[in-house]
């Protein structure tokens, strides 16, 4: 009896031991993998035809709500504008879940033709090997950048080169309630501009129901406000002339932001509505914050659903430096590598509609991100749009205001999504009493340890 | 077992010594039985598990491939880091949250629901009824009520001029606030199986007690716990696991925070894992967490399983 066990337990841990086997080819087997990928690429795959004889691509994006919608609507727009091509938009969830998505089929020929990446992938992108840079499409087709927004392609150019086209971009600005300046007496036509500034303005609008400022516990908006006093992120230039190897967000520029942040919160005119998103939004339009940052996609709303007058404002910076501006935020569309050639003739052809003023335009008034062809903001639908919301008009200024340097192009490592999680953490524990100096500290030694894994197994 | 022992003898008699092939006929047929669930089992059970103790040896990289092999170095981090050491806490004051006060309260209301009254199956209904909710629904439920500025347990505080809670958002609020509503999703599977095991009780052990002249508390520590011992074992085992497991809430109410103080390991795998993309510690936290599971268990069928009555 015992000896049949014996033996019914060796043919399992055998069984076992055959797919223990399978997993140790697997890393040998990935190179071969990519090795035929590259193949396809040199043969080129035939392209998807559907039954009307039009090429068919696929665009992986990342926009639900009216965001979803409008795009919806402009794909429709590009398919009925030419008879040689047809996209088809899929949503495929979070930026998160469409970068988890691409990594199991990226540089294959099944990858999708146009996939929408957030900013911050862009180094992951270019770094992978699955696309074609943008580059190559605008120098064979003779096609002019600069008719694009100058400060949003600083952000996506890398060595001269831009790796990706820019789509939604949008960037960080502060609202305030002005029926709560009025209230306070301080005059609702002039927004506090500096760090000393908001601490008083914050001071003067507390009352027992409402909090003077507020700002989502979310990475960005740190970067944001490192950013415009012109502090860098990561050495090597923000990553930018080579792999970073250090985060820096934790020199002088990161603690003033800390400091300014741990002195409202100290002082008790520090509202904290945690990390979502709708949270906060829904603590300003009901009167319990006066003051809050916001992305400039968020505007529109914020107009919309509160029962007071909604001023916007650009972001505050440190009081002895000069402002520098904002770093880009949103997203951009990414070329599969490894398709056939009519297939990015498609997405190409695709993304030059997508960058023409009218479709900008009304990019723009359906979402509130940025028109990345400024060419846009001189259409008639939005001169009235912008007659009506004047608001909208500070987002657009502050953008173009920025001075362009290597601090407000934004910083380049591939493993920012786990940095912004570490400074989420910092500001959690700074919230909590902890020491401004000390929580940083520990913020980069994360990041620092995320890069150095990066670099290590990159190859 | 005599009739098995019986037939090496006889081929002894015979001079006839039987080969391995015919000596393991019997093992053969039952493999070739066991062979679907062997097969189903090792494709989604045991190579998914032997590629996660393979993985926890390496530090991956971006696309998820084992890239440099480091030994034991993803381990020696991990038992370093606060991060991961916060994590294990935060698990276990959360087992200690949920566990025993969703039993008890499951028990509580089963024995209400056992009594024999009019209409007791709409409230048996209503009692059970958090089972047919989805993890996914439950907590966006909570989050609304949690919320700071228009939940209803705030304004409900406000009610009496209480001070306000931040419920998911103080760090020393979140874990409590998430295993109350944990307890409230779990109470309706425990209900139901504790209602179970109520009702198969023999009504007789009750009838000859009552004759005996003893009392509720007494027939109730007496009669019902005993013999009510299999299937409160079989829920504080699954309640243990389940606790251990958690993820759906945390991810919809507070995504690990505030300041890690709700990141349970699990959550922490999954940031690990397809937030950062680091297979490697991801595979090592996942490898601990079983270790975990499995001391816990092995401790409760030793332990535990001395006090349960089987009839």
């Amino acid at each position: 009896m015992k000896k049949r066990m014996r033996i019914g337990f060796i043919m399992v841990a055998l069984l076992a031991l055959i797919l223990a086997a399978c997993t140790n080819s697997d890393p040998g087997a990935a190179p071969e993998k990519s090795g035929s990928g590259t193949d396809d690429g040199d043969k080129k795959s035939e392209a998807a035809v559907n039954d009307e004889g039009k090429v068919e691509i696929e665009f992986w994006h990342a926009m639900s709500g009216s965001g979803q919608e409008s795009l919806d609507s402009i794909v429709e727009g590009f398919n009925e504008s030419q008879g040689d091509y047809t996209v088809k938009a899929e949503f495929q969830g979070s930026y998160e879940e469409l970068l988890t998505k691409l990594r199991s089929i990226g540089g294959t020929k099944d990858a999708p033709a146009i996939m929408q990446v957030f900013e911050i992938g862009t180094k992951y992108m270019i770094d992978s090997g699955y696309i074609e840079p943008m580059q190559k499409f605008i120098d064979e087709d003779g096609y002019d950048l600069e008719q694009l927004e100058e400060n949003i392609l600083n952000y996506y150019r890398v060595d001269g080169e831009l790796y990706s086209m820019p789509f939604n971009s949008s960037t960080p600005v502060m609202l305030y309630n002005k029926d709560a300046f009025k209230e306070a007496g301080l005059d609702p036509e002039k927004a506090p501009e500096t760090f000393a500034d908001v601490i008083d303005t914050a001071a003067k609008l507390k009352t027992d129901d409402m909090y003077g400022f507020s700002m989502l516990t979310y990475g960005w908006f740190f970067e944001e406000l490192v950013a415009t006093q012109g502090g860098l992120y990561v050495n090597e230039e923000n990553g930018r002339s080579g792999d970073a190897t250090e985060a820096v967000f934790n020199g002088a520029e990161g603690l003033n932001v800390f400091r300014f942040l741990n002195e409202m919160n100290k002082a008790g005119t520090f509202g904290n509505f945690g990390t979502n998103w709708d949270d906060i939004r829904a603590a300003f339009s009901s009167g319990k914050v006066a003051m809050y940052m916001d992305s400039s996609a968020g505007v529109a709303n914020a107009i919309n659903s509160s029962p007071f007058e909604v001023g916007v404002a650009y972001i505050p910076h440190a009081d002895e430096v000069e402002r520098q501006g904002v770093i880009i935020g949103g997203a951009s569309l990414w070329m599969s590598k490894g398709i056939a050639d009519e297939e990015q003739k498609a997405a190409w052809e695709f993304m030059k509609y997508l960058t023409t003023p009218e479709v900008q335009a009304q990019w723009h008034l359906d979402t509130g991100y940025f028109a990345i062809n400024p060419d846009a903001y001189e259409e008639d639908i939005v001169k009235e749009k912008w007659d009506e919301y004047p608001q909208f008009q500070v987002t657009v200024d502050q953008l173009q205001d920025t001075k362009p340097s290597i601090a407000t192009q934004g910083a380049l490592i591939s493993v920012f999504p786990e940095s912004r999680q570490q400074i989420v953490t910092a500001l959690e524990n700074l919230y909590q009493g902890a020491d401004p100096q000390k929580v940083l500290d520990e913020a980069a030694e994360g990041t620092n340890r995320a890069i150095e894994i990066a670099n290590k197994t990159k190859q | 077992m005599s009739t098995i022992h019986s037939r090496p003898d006889e081929f002894i008699a015979t001079e006839h010594k039987p080969g391995v092939w015919e000596r393991s006929r019997r093992a053969r047929t039952a493999i070739l039985y066991l062979l679907p669930s062997i097969i189903l089992f090792s494709v989604f059970v045991f190579y998914p598990m032997f590629r996660t103790i393979y993985l926890s040896f390496f530090l991956t990289d971006q696309a998820g491939d084992a890239a440099v092999f480091v030994g034991l170095d993803n381990y020696k981090y991990l038992l370093d880091s606060p991060a991961f050491l916060n994590s294990a806490k935060a698990t276990l004051l959360f087992v200690l949250y949920t566990v025993p006060a969703g039993i008890l309260l499951s028990l509580f209301l089963a024995l209400l629901a056992n009594e024999k009254l009019r209409g007791i199956g709409f409230f048996r209904t209503i009692y059970s009824s958090t089972m047919g909710v989805s993890v996914a629904a439950s907590s966006v439920v909570w989050l609304f009520m949690f919320h700071p500025s228009i939940g209803m347990f705030n304004r409900f505080l406000a009610l009496f001029d209480f001070p306000q809670i931040q419920w998911l958002l103080d760090p020393q609020w979140a874990l409590v606030s998430v295993a109350i509503s944990t307890i409230w999703m779990n109470t309706g599977f425990s209900f139901l199986i504790l209602l179970g095991g109520l009702q198969n009780i023999d009504e007789h052990l009750y009838e000859s007690a009552r004759i005996d002249g003893a009392g509720y508390f007494y027939r109730l520590r007496r009669i019902t716990l005993p013999m009510l011992s299999p299937t409160l074992f079989f829920i504080i085992t699954i309640s243990l696991i389940n606790a251990f497991q958690t993820f759906g809430q945390i991810d919809i109410l507070t995504k690990g925070g505030p300041a890690q103080s709700t990141n349970l390991i699990v959550y922490s795998i999954y940031r690990e894992a397809f937030v950062n993309y680091q297979f490697g510690t991801a595979s090592a936290q996942a490898v601990f967490l079983f270790l975990c599971i499995l001391v816990a268990t092995i401790l409760q069928f030793r332990f535990g399983e001395r006090r349960v009555h089987y009839q």
